[in-house]
């Protein structure tokens, strides 16, 4: 049963929701040892939601949602030891959007340590395994949102987050449909930030229509994040068809993409033309500069964004020894992985004097030009096609032997979009040897509605 | 292009501005990875952004702002919920000097 | 050789008296109470974003306007990252590189001549927490105490270029800035801090930056210290270095505080989490057409209006409260000249004697104005009221009181006046000889010689009268 019909028998009092969230639990219990994607189950705290559930547009709806998001009193780590017993006294502006709705929190998914990486390794307490094959990886960093949303059997929304791919990546690798709005559509209250510029909530589900169910509800502007844009949310659930639409298909989107996947991505293409969509290939000239500037952009906002993190307040604490520069290196030193230390000092280095105009300035400006790549495509395209990821999910074997440069190299097609701050949806389009593959489609600035009726149109 | 590496001092210079205390084994595996990334970095270089105007966010948004009202403050008991650093109603850290 | 020339810069910190903090909904100012006046955003908790408090920058643009700066039509904030135990995030949102208004000049009138001070720059940002250092001062206390109520208070620094050349010169400027800033509504001295960073050198040697002076006077202090600090040391031939001192408000010296073990880099950033600011000419506008009157505005209708000179004009708006003490006493009195005589040489006399200002002291329009009414009801003379100013400062007790409890009065009647001059002539060989001779002089060192005697409370003109008439034996 999906979200929609799960909902509407729910509200007609057809469903018991004590005891199908008796039985959900002992199922997440079972699959998160098997598969590992989760970093706390909130089971009390969802039997305390249902005592007193609003009835709204996910009335009963179990939710996941990335440990990058703050729920109140329910432990919040964004993967990081440094947070490994932080519990927020607030709810982020999505997760209380959600509960306002009736959506029940079933537990905070697995993620690199704050976002810091494409895979899910780099998570501080847990490594999802693929649901298609546990020695692989389920893409990240929302790695935990795409394993609980492809291998659970049940009604249920994940929430991920993206900020230079990891929506796209693991429902690529999982095999699931994941939207990656516009920045600023969703508000970041309560996200534990990556890079702030970058950074967007983003729903992920089985279907694209209780994606387009979801975002109806976390989408709009927030008095909370004054980065939200105040434009009018339309109602996404309102499907039509794409009739008439422009297609685009970027060369360098396939540049060094396995055959096997630029075929079914090619299928998948194909079939939009036979529901009346016009391809048209073009070229994305900015491609492989957007890379670079986009870790140097993520890596500057990101350093600052942790120095919060110093044994005060909140976080790991240490005895209080030695003066201020002693206790917060040894503490920072303890609490951060490797990848989040070396994102620090890459960011920390990009944005230092002498280097400020060379790296971060410049990122910026080549991030503008980007912008303008895209811009001039959508003047003649209603949408961009492409595939989400170049090569298949990534045994764990396979990546312990990347180097950091090889292991950025991955988000290659999906970090110009997100550093244009454009919405993409990512949907499978087939499997190869039991492995699935993703078709990225990308639409202009708040033009959701678009990826959500091409994506309904090839996957429902 | 020449490659640039990053020496340990280098290195050891930027983690302290970040406060990092670095181990023994990650200066080694830091000051090789970081320096190969920063040589990547200076691809960037390549890109004519002459007259190219920086973009601090995908969409321009100005002007957002709220007015001046006293809002609720956190309960006590919520402020120091996560640290067993305080002391009289005032948080604790570690000394200046 | 010739004396040094002094050279000093300020960097001056305001907080500005809106109601809630720069970027969250905390109150300013209310319990004292630590850590009661704090939420998520201004503890740091992650995931938390800033809101831009919208008056604070109305009130920031009209700073600048009055300080005749220019203005930048778009702003971003910039995240300054160091790390210290009273920030919350371990970066200060700030402005950096496109500050809020630019080159601007504040006009002082100083020992006669006017001065331009110019302003380089003026921006906004956050104010850090308060910090109490447990078991000594800062370099020997164990840890630190935390209070955030202070961190997120809209703080704008107000940076001007050297053009400073005295510590007396530092005062009078701090204190026309601090008139304008009140007569703006934007600052409010009793409630709010104002904290400078001074840069002072003298020919031939190198900076010193003296950190975080709270208020007007101890910048006075600090620099004077460093000012003959300086001097000592050129005259000893040692060149002080570039360095960054601390001043101790208890002792009023200076102390070099250990250099840092990190060179501080601030790697500063966008603040990804704000928009930009875009202001407008129509705003500009709009805030100019706005501003109330000014310092300088005031005292032009001081001399205008009240006939005031331009020395008591200037003297009044100097300090907002002061010029508004005058201004409800003419309302009350009227008699603008003769009230604004008595406020500048009089009763900042006594201020300044004690080195407070109105507000500190007691003094209140109607206890102030039964002077005149003790004057006109001919119960004192201008001789006791003047030192009825003193007593009042002294003592907080009003002008009645003080006439009541000492059983003060004016003396005119001739019977009782008749002792005291034949004495003063007695004892007053020479003068008497004096005025006879036709020296007219020598009567008014009698009279004076007979107030004297009366401590004051002697009708001069009857007295004058009875000496005349003592002399040409008439009485």
């Amino acid at each position: 049963m999906n979200a929609l019909d799960f909902i509407k028998k729910a509200k007609k009092g057809e469903i018991n929701l004590e005891d199908f969230y008796s039985k959900l639990f002992k199922k997440l219990y079972d699959i998160d040892k098997k598969y590992e994607c989760f970093i706390t189950i909130c089971e009390e705290e969802a039997f305390n939601q249902l005592k007193n559930l609003p009835n709204g547009r996910l009335y009963g709806l179990p939710v996941s949602v990335k440990d990058a998001l703050c729920t109140k009193d329910v432990r919040t780590t964004a993967g990081s030891r440094i947070l490994s017993d932080y519990k927020p006294p607030f709810d982020s502006t999505v997760v209380a959007r959600i509960k306002a709705e009736g959506g029940v929190i079933i537990g905070k998914t697995c993620m690199d340590e704050f976002g810091f990486g494409g895979f899910s390794t780099n998570c501080a307490f847990k490594v999802p395994k693929n649901p298609h094959d546990i020695e692989r990886s389920c893409g990240g960093s929302s790695g935990g949102a795409g394993c609980i949303t492809a291998v659970l059997d049940e009604p249920h929304i994940a929430i991920g987050e993206s900020t230079g791919g990891s929506i796209s990546s693991p429902a690529s690798f999982c095999g699931v449909c994941g939207l990656t709005p516009t920045y600023g559509r969703v508000s970041r209250y309560g996200l534990i930030d990556y890079a702030n510029s970058l950074d967007k909530i983003g729903p992920m589900a089985k279907t694209v229509r209780e994606i387009a169910l979801m975002l109806n509800v976390i989408a709009g502007f927030d008095e909370k994040d004054q980065t939200t844009l105040n434009e009018n949310v339309p109602n996404y659930e309102k499907i039509d068809n794409i009739k008439g639409f422009v297609i685009g298909v970027p060369k360098e989107y396939f540049d060094g993409v396995s055959d096997v996947i630029a075929e079914k991505v090619w299928d998948a293409i194909k079939k939009l033309e036979d529901k009346g969509c016009k391809i048209k290939e073009l070229s994305l000239k900015m491609t492989k500069y957007a890379l670079p500037a986009y870790y140097v952009t993520a890596t500057s906002e990101a350093s600052t964004n942790l120095a919060k993190f110093c044994g005060m307040r909140y976080g790991l604490e240490l005895p209080l020894e030695g003066n201020f520069n002693e206790y917060f290196s040894k503490v920072r030193a303890q609490g951060f992985g490797e990848e989040a230390k070396r994102r620090i000092i890459l960011g920390t280095y990009a944005r230092m004097s002498g280097y400020r105009s060379k790296y971060y300035l410049q990122a910026l400006k080549v991030r503008t030009l980007v912008i303008n790549d895209f811009k001039k495509a959508f003047k003649t395209c209603d949408l961009l096609a492409a595939p989400t990821m170049p090569v298949l999910a990534p045994r764990f074997d396979e990546l312990e032997k990347l180097s950091p440069i090889e292991n950025y190299m991955m988000d290659v097609l999906t970090v110009a979009p997100n550093l244009a701050g454009i919405p993409m949806l990512s949907i499978p389009c087939g499997s190869i040897d039991g492995l699935p593959a993703g078709l990225h489609l990308m639409a202009d600035h708040l033009q959701e509605q678009k990826l959500i009726n091409a994506g309904v149109a090839l996957h429902g | 292009m020449p490659k640039k590496g990053v020496n340990e001092n280098e290195l050891l210079h930027v983690a302290e501005i970040a406060r990092l205390k670095l181990s023994d084994e990650e200066i080694k595996l830091f000051s090789k990875q970081i320096g190969d990334v920063i040589a990547w970095f200076d691809k960037l270089s390549e890109v004519d952004t002459k007259n190219v105007k920086p973009s601090m966010h995908p969409l321009e948004n100005v002007n957002v702002a709220r007015e001046d009202s006293v809002e609720e403050c956190l309960d006590t008991k919520d402020v120091f919920a996560n640290t067993n650093h305080k002391e009289k109603g005032f948080f604790k850290g570690p000394r200046i000097v | 050789m010739a004396e040094p020339k002094v050279i000093i810069g300020l960097e001056t910190h305001v907080q500005l008296n809106t109601k809630s903090k720069l970027f969250c909904g905390c109150p300013t100012i209310g319990l004292e109470k630590p850590n009661t006046r704090v939420c998520d955003v201004c503890l740091g908790l992650p995931g938390t974003k800033p809101r831009l408090n919208k008056a604070v920058l109305e009130k920031a643009i009209a700073v600048a306007l009055a300080l005749n700066c220019k203005i930048n039509k778009l702003v971003p904030w910039n995240r300054k990252s160091y790390f210290y135990p009273d920030m919350c995030k371990n970066y200060q949102i700030t402005q950096y590189d496109m500050p809020l208004a630019y080159d601007g000049y504040l006009m002082l009138d100083f020992e006669g001549k006017k001065k331009k001070i110019r302003i380089r720059r003026i921006h906004i940002e956050e104010d850090p927490a308060k910090l109490i250092h447990v078991g000594g001062d800062i370099t020997k206390a164990e840890y630190v105490l935390v209070d955030y109520n202070r961190s997120g208070v809209p703080l704008i620094e107000i940076v001007t270029e050297p053009d400073i050349e005295s510590p007396q010169e530092a005062r009078a400027y701090l204190s026309k800035l601090v008139s304008i800033l009140e007569h703006l509504g934007v600052y409010d001295i009793t409630n709010y801090v104002l904290k400078s960073d001074a840069n002072v050198n003298i020919t031939g040697t190198e900076r010193t930056e003296v950190k975080n002076i709270s208020g007007i006077k101890a910048v006075v202090k600090a620099l004077s210290y460093e000012v003959t600090r300086h001097k000592n040391m050129l005259r000893r031939g040692v060149k002080p270095m570039r360095e960054t001192r601390h001043y101790n408000p208890k002792t009023g010296l200076t102390h070099a505080l250990r250099t840092k073990e990190t060179e501080e880099d601030y790697g500063y950033i966008v603040d990804p989490d704000l928009s930009w600011i875009s202001i407008s000419s129509e705003l500009i506008k709009q805030i100019k057409a706005s501003l109330p009157e000014l310092p300088d505005e005031r005292a032009k209708r001081f001399v205008k209006d009240y006939g005031l000179n331009q020395e008591q004009a200037n003297a009044l708006i100097n300090d907002k409260a002061l010029a508004d003490f005058y201004e409800e006493c003419v309302k009350e009195y009227g008699e603008p000249v003769t009230i604004a005589k008595w406020i500048v040489t009089e009763l900042l006399k006594s201020f300044n004697y004690h080195g407070i200002t109105l507000r500190e002291s007691n003094v209140k329009v109607s206890e102030f104005l039964e002077l005149f009414k003790l004057m006109d009801e001919k119960i004192i003379t201008a001789r006791m009221a003047k030192e009825l100013v003193k007593a009042y400062v002294d003592t907080s007790k009003s002008p009645k009181t003080l006439v009541a409890e000492q059983g003060l009065r004016r003396i005119s009647k001739t019977e009782e006046l008749l002792g005291v001059v034949k004495k003063v002539i007695k004892e007053n060989a020479e003068a008497v000889k004096d005025y006879k001779s036709g020296q007219e002089k020598a009567l008014h060192f009698l009279v004076g010689q007979v107030m004297k005697e009366t401590k004051g409370q002697a009708e001069p003109n009857k007295v004058r009268e009875i000496i005349k008439k003592k002399l040409l034996k008439q009485l």
